[in-house]
C-alpha cells in the first residue's frame, strides 16, 4: 500500500477511530475526549491538506476494495470531492470546538461525540466516493449516525422528529439503492467519470434513464431538503445546536446536494442531462423550494426553525445552479456549496449561544439582545448579510454567478426567482437583526446564566466569529491566490465540453 | 513618489475609518470622525488622477479618483466636517454608544461610493453606507426618526434588487464593470431600456424624490440640521452620483427615460416649494434640500434627452453638485450656528403607528404563523370561514376540518402521494417534449 491508497483510507481513519475510541470512554474522562476529538480533527485537515498539494503536483489517489465481483468500494480524490471534503473537515473542526462548550456538563457526551465523529466519517466517504455504490454506503452510513444525533436529548419530541427523519432519509435511501441497482443493470458500471457513464446507451434506453433520474433526484432530494421532501428538516430543530449546525452546513443536507451535483455531472454528464430535458424540471423544483422556503421561514417566531426554513431555501441554490446548465451557474451553485456552510454554521452557533447563554429561543425574545452579546449579534449579522446576499460577503457572490449564469443559459426568469428570494431573505432576516439591536433590553432574559465579565464561554463565542470572519473573507478576498473561484473553475472545466 | 502617496491616501480615506469604527478605538479619541476624515481631505489637494486595481478584492476592486471625482470628494470632505462637528453624539447608555461607530461606516460607505470606478465596488459602498445611515435613523431617540429608517429599509432592499439586477444585466451584456466602458457598450445594448428603467427606478426609490420622498421628510423633520446634511449627502447625493455614474449619459438618447426623469424632479421641486410655507423657517433649509435634488434629476432627465447637450455641459453637472453641497454645508454651519439652546427639531403630523407595510407584513405573518410545520400547510377551516358567504356554513368548517386531520395524521403519507404526482407531472412533461 502507498499514499496514493493509504491517503484516503487515512482521511476517512482519523474521525473513524477517534470516535471508536470515544464511545469507550467513561463520561468523566472529557480531557481526555477533548484531545482526541480535536486531535482528530486536526490530523485530518492536515491529510486533507497534503493531499490537496498532491493534487496540486499532479498525483491521483485512490484506494478500491472489491465488494462483489463488478462492484467496488472506491475512494478517490479530485476537484469536486475535495471540495466538499474540505469543507466538511474545516467546519468539523470549529463545531467540535463549539460542541466542546456547548455539551459542558450534560450526559451522555461519549455517545454524542462519538456520533458525531462517525458522521463526518461517513460525510467524508460521501465526499470521497468514486462511485455510485461507495456513495449510497456512507449515505446510508451518515442517516444512521444522524439519528443518535437528532434524538440525543432523548424527548418525546426529540423521538418523534428522529423517527421522522429515519423514516424519510431511509425511503430516500431505499429509492436511491433501487435506481442505483436498476442503473447497473443498464450500463454495468457506476464508476463516476468527468461527464458521465451514461450517454453512450442506446437512445431507445433513454425513457428508463428519465425515470432513473427522476428515482435518484427524489432520493436524494430527501436530504437535499427539496420540497416536498423537505418535512423532517424543521422538525429535527430539537437537536442540540451543534447537530444542527452540523446537519445543515456540513452533513446531511450538504450530502444531499453533494449528490444531486455527482448524479447530474458524473452519472448522466450535464449535457446529456441537459439533452434529455432533465434539468430545466430540476431546475424549476429548485426554484419552488427556494421561494417556498424562504415564505415558511418568514412565519417562524423559534429562531432555529427559522433558520430550518432557510436551509430548505438556500440549499436549493446550489441545485438551482446545478440545474441551470451553464458553466457560470454551476460555478454559482458549486461556491454556494461552501459559502452556505460557512454561513448558516455561524447562524447556527449564534442561535446555540443565545439558547445556551440566555434562555433565547424565539425571536420575539430577542429584544435588544444585541447589547447583552454583541460579539454573538455581530457575527450573526454578518452571517445574516451573507445569506441576504449583501457586498461584499460571501452570499454576494453565489447570487452573481447564479444570475449570471441564468442569463447565460438564457433561462431569465431564474432573475426574478433570485431577486424574489433576496427580498424574502431579507423580510425573513432584517427584522432579527432589528429586534437585536435596536429594540429595548427587557429587564432580565429567560433563563440567564453567568459567565463573569464575558458574554458566553469561549469555547461557545470563538467558533462563529471565525466563521463570520470567514464569510467576510470569502467575499472579500474571492480573488487572492488558491481562491475558491478558481478551484469550483477547475471542477466546472471538468464538466463541460 | 506622488503615485506612491496617492495610493496611500486613497487605501487609508477608506481604511482609517473602518478602522476607527471599531469602538475600542475610537472612544479614546477626540473628533475621530476629524480624524478619520483626514486622509481624504488630503487627497482632495493631490492634483494627480490615477485609479488602481485591487485583483485580490472582490472581483477586481477599482477605486480611483479623476478631476471630476475630486469634486466629489472636495464635497464630501466639506460636508462631514461640518456635519460631524455639529452632529450631537447621545450619551452612553449601558456603555452601548453606536451613533459614531455607524457614521464611520456611513463615511466609509460614502467616500467609497464617490472614489469607485466599477460597479460592483460602487454597490459594496452605498450598501454599507445605506445599512450605516439606516442605524443611525434607528438608534436617533425620536420616534419619527425611527420610523423614517423603517421605511427607508424597504426602499432600499427594493432598490438594491433593481440595481443588483441592473448590474447584472449590464455584465451579462457587455461584459464589463468598469465605468468607463460599461456606459458606451450598454449603449449598444438590445437590454439597454430595461436597463436604463431599473437603474431610474432604483435610484428614485434611493433618493427620495417625490412622490417616495416620505422618509427623507420624516427624518428631515426630526433630526437636527446638520443630520439632515449628512442624510442628503449620504443616500441622497450618492443616488445621484449613481444616476451620473451608471446611466449612459451623453451615449444614448433615451427620451422616454429622459422625461420621466424631468417630471420626477420638476415634482419634487413643485413639492418642496408647496412646503416652504407650512414649515417653520429654520426647517425651510429641508425644502433647499429636495430642490436641490429635483435640479439634478432634471439635469439626468436632460442629459439623456440631449447627449449631446450633456457631452457639452455634463461635467458642469459634477461642479454643480459640489457647489449645491459646499452652499448647503455653510448654510447649517450658521443654521446650527444660531441654534438656540434647548430648542428641539420638529416634527411632522405623521401618524407614528406602524407603517402600512408593516402592517400588511405582520397580518401576513400572522396568517402564516397558524400553517404548522408539516409538508403541507395545514388546512384551516376558520380562513374559510371567515370568507364573507361561507361564515355560516359549517359543513364546509367540517370538511375542512376532517381533511385537516387527516393530512396531519397522515403526512408522510402525503409527502410521499405529492412526489409521486411531481414525478408522474415530470415524466409527462418529458414525454410530450
Amino acid at each position: 500500500m502507498n499514499w496514493s491508497t493509504a491517503l484516503p483510507l487515512l482521511i476517512l481513519a482519523s474521525s473513524f477511530l477517534p470516535g471508536l475510541i470515544i464511545f469507550c470512554l467513561p463520561e468523566d474522562r472529557v480531557v481526555t475526549r477533548t484531545i482526541l476529538n480535536l486531535a482528530g480533527a486536526l490530523f485530518k485537515i492536515v491529510l486533507v491538506g497534503g493531499m490537496f498539494w498532491g493534487i496540486l503536483h499532479g498525483y491521483h489517489f485512490e484506494a478500491r476494495l472489491t465488494l462483489l465481483p463488478g462492484l467496488d468500494l472506491v475512494l478517490r480524490s479530485g476537484p469536486l470531492a475535495m471540495l466538499f471534503v474540505t469543507l466538511s473537515s474545516g467546519l468539523w473542526l470549529v463545531t467540535t470546538v463549539y460542541a466542546v462548550g456547548y455539551l459542558e456538563g450534560s450526559p451522555h457526551r461519549s455517545r454524542f461525540f462519538g456520533f458525531f465523529s462517525l458522521c463526518v466519517t461517513a460525510t467524508t466517504g460521501v465526499a470521497l466516493a468514486g462511485n455510485l455504490i461507495t456513495f449510497l454506503l456512507f449515505y446510508e452510513l451518515l442517516t444512521l449516525c444522524t439519528y443518535p444525533l437528532i434524538v440525543h436529548r432523548g424527548t418525546e419530541i426529540a423521538r418523534q422528529a428522529g423517527r421522522n427523519y429515519l423514516i424519510y432519509t431511509i425511503i430516500g435511501g431505499a429509492l436511491l439503492l433501487l435506481s442505483s441497482v436498476w442503473l447497473y443493470t443498464l450500463a454495468g458500471t457506476l464508476e463516476f467519470t468527468d461527464r458521465g457513464f451514461l450517454s453512450g446507451l442506446d437512445a431507445s434506453l433513454h425513457p428508463t434513464l428519465m425515470i432513473i433520474f427522476c428515482l435518484l433526484i427524489a432520493g436524494l432530494g430527501v436530504k437535499a431538503a427539496l420540497v416536498p421532501l423537505h418535512g423532517w428538516l424543521p422538525q429535527a430543530m430539537v437537536a442540540p445546536a451543534p447537530v444542527s449546525a452540523l446537519l445543515h452546513a456540513v452533513a446531511v443536507v450538504k450530502a444531499g446536494a453533494f449528490g444531486i451535483i455527482r448524479v447530474v455531472y458524473d452519472v448522466y454528464g450535464i449535457e446529456f442531462a441537459n439533452s434529455l430535458g432533465l434539468t430545466l424540471p430540476l431546475a424549476i423544483l429548485a426554484a419552488v423550494t427556494i421561494i417556498y422556503g424562504s415564505l415558511r421561514a418568514l412565519f417562524q417566531d423559534e429562531l432555529k426553525r427559522r433558520l430550518a426554513f432557510s436551509t430548505v431555501s438556500q440549499v436549493s441554490y446550489i441545485v438551482l445552479g446545478i440545474a441551470l446548465a451553464s458553466p457560470i451557474a454551476t460555478l454559482g451553485g458549486l461556491i454556494h456549496l461552501v459559502h452556505q456552510g460557512v454561513q448558516k454554521i455561524t447562524l447556527f452557533m449564534c442561535a446555540g449561544n443565545l439558547a445556551e447563554t440566555l434562555g433565547i429561543h424565539k425571536i420575539s425574545e430577542m429584544n435588544g439582545v444585541g447589547r447583552r452579546m454583541p460579539w454573538t449579534m455581530a457575527a450573526f449579522t454578518i452571517g445574516a448579510f451573507g445569506m441576504i446576499g449583501a457586498p461584499p460577503l460571501a452570499g454576494f457572490f453565489s447570487k452573481w454567478y447564479l444570475g449570471l449564469g441564468a442569463l447565460d443559459a438564457g433561462q431569465g426568469w431564474v432573475i426574478y426567482v433570485l431577486a424574489v428570494s433576496s427580498a424574502l431573505n431579507a423580510a425573513y432576516f432584517l427584522p432579527i437583526l432589528y429586534t437585536a439591536w435596536f429594540k429595548a433590553p427587557p429587564d432580565s432574559w429567560p433563563a440567564e446564566r453567568s459567565f463573569g465579565n464575558k458574554e458566553t464561554a469561549w469555547t461557545l463565542l470563538v467558533p462563529p466569529i471565525v466563521t463570520a470572519l470567514l464569510t467576510l473573507a470569502l467575499g472579500l478576498l474571492a480573488f487572492a491566490p488558491f481562491n475558491l473561484l478558481e478551484w469550483t473553475r477547475l471542477i466546472v472545466s471538468r464538466g463541460f465540453a | 513618489m506622488n503615485a506612491i502617496v496617492s495610493v496611500s491616501l486613497l487605501l487609508s480615506a477608506l481604511g482609517l475609518p473602518l478602522l476607527l469604527a471599531f469602538p475600542a478605538l475610537h472612544t479614546h479619541l477626540p473628533r475621530p470622525i476629524h480624524m478619520a476624515l483626514l486622509p481624504a481631505a488630503t487627497l482632495v489637494f493631490i492634483p494627480v488622477d490615477f485609479a488602481i486595481e485591487l485583483p485580490w478584492f472582490w472581483l477586481g476592486a477599482g477605486l480611483g479618483i479623476d478631476a471630476l471625482s475630486r469634486w466629489w470628494l472636495a464635497m464630501s470632505v466639506v460636508v462631514w466636517g461640518v456635519g460631524a462637528a455639529f452632529v450631537p453624539t447621545p450619551a452612553k447608555c449601558d456603555g452601548y454608544n453606536p451613533q459614531t461607530s455607524l457614521l464611520l461606516l456611513f463615511l466609509v460607505g460614502q467616500i467609497g461610493a464617490v472614489l469607485a470606478t466599477d460597479m460592483i465596488v460602487f454597490f459594496s459602498f452605498t450598501t454599507l453606507m445605506s445599512y450605516a445611515c439606516i442605524g443611525l435613523l434607528l438608534t436617533h431617540g425620536d420616534e419619527t426618526t425611527r420610523r423614517a429608517g423603517r421605511i427607508y429599509l424597504v426602499l432600499l432592499i427594493l432598490a438594491d434588487i433593481l440595481l443588483f439586477e441592473a448590474m447584472m444585466m449590464a455584465t451579462a451584456t457587455t461584459e464589463y464593470l468598469d465605468f468607463a466602458t460599461l456606459t458606451k457598450a450598454m449603449t449598444l445594448s438590445e437590454s439597454s431600456s430595461f436597463y436604463l428603467s431599473m437603474v431610474i427606478v432604483g435610484i428614485a426609490l434611493k433618493v427620495g424624490v417625490w412622490p417616495l420622498h416620505r422618509w427623507l421628510s420624516l427624518s428631515y423633520y426630526s433630526v437636527r440640521p446638520a443630520m439632515a446634511l449628512l442624510l442628503w449627502l449620504g443616500p441622497v447625493a450618492t443616488g445621484l452620483l449613481c444616476g451620473l455614474r451608471w446611466l449612459p449619459l451623453g451615449e444614448l438618447a433615451a427620451p422616454m427615460a429622459g422625461a420621466v426623469l424631468l417630471a420626477i424632479g420638476f415634482t419634487t421641486i413643485f413639492y418642496a416649494m408647496l412646503s416652504v410655507s407650512r414649515v417653520q423657517w429654520k426647517q425651510r433649509l429641508i425644502c433647499v434640500f429636495f430642490i436641490a435634488t429635483g435640479s439634478f434629476v432634471i439635469g439626468l432627465g436632460t442629459g439623456l434627452i440631449k447627449p449631446a447637450l450633456w457631452n457639452q455641459y455634463g461635467d458642469s453637472a459634477h461642479v454643480f453638485i459640489a457647489s449645491l453641497g459646499w452652499g448647503l454645508a455653510l448654510m447649517t454651519a450658521g443654521l446650527e450656528w444660531f441654534k438656540d439652546e434647548g430648542e428641539t427639531s420638529g416634527s411632522s403630523n405623521e401618524n407614528l403607528t406602524e407603517l402600512s407595510v408593516e402592517r400588511w407584513f405582520d397580518a401576513f405573518i400572522r396568517w402564516g404563523g397558524g400553517m404548522g410545520n408539516e409538508t403541507l400547510p395545514e388546512l384551516r377551516s376558520s380562513w374559510f370561514a371567515r370568507c364573507k358567504g361561507l361564515r355560516q356554513k359549517r359543513g364546509w368548517q367540517n370538511t375542512f376540518g376532517t381533511g385537516e386531520y387527516f393530512l396531519q395524521r397522515w403526512s408522510i403519507a402525503t409527502t410521499l402521494f405529492i412526489l409521486l404526482v411531481i414525478v408522474t407531472l415530470v415524466l409527462l412533461l418529458l414525454d410530450a417534449m
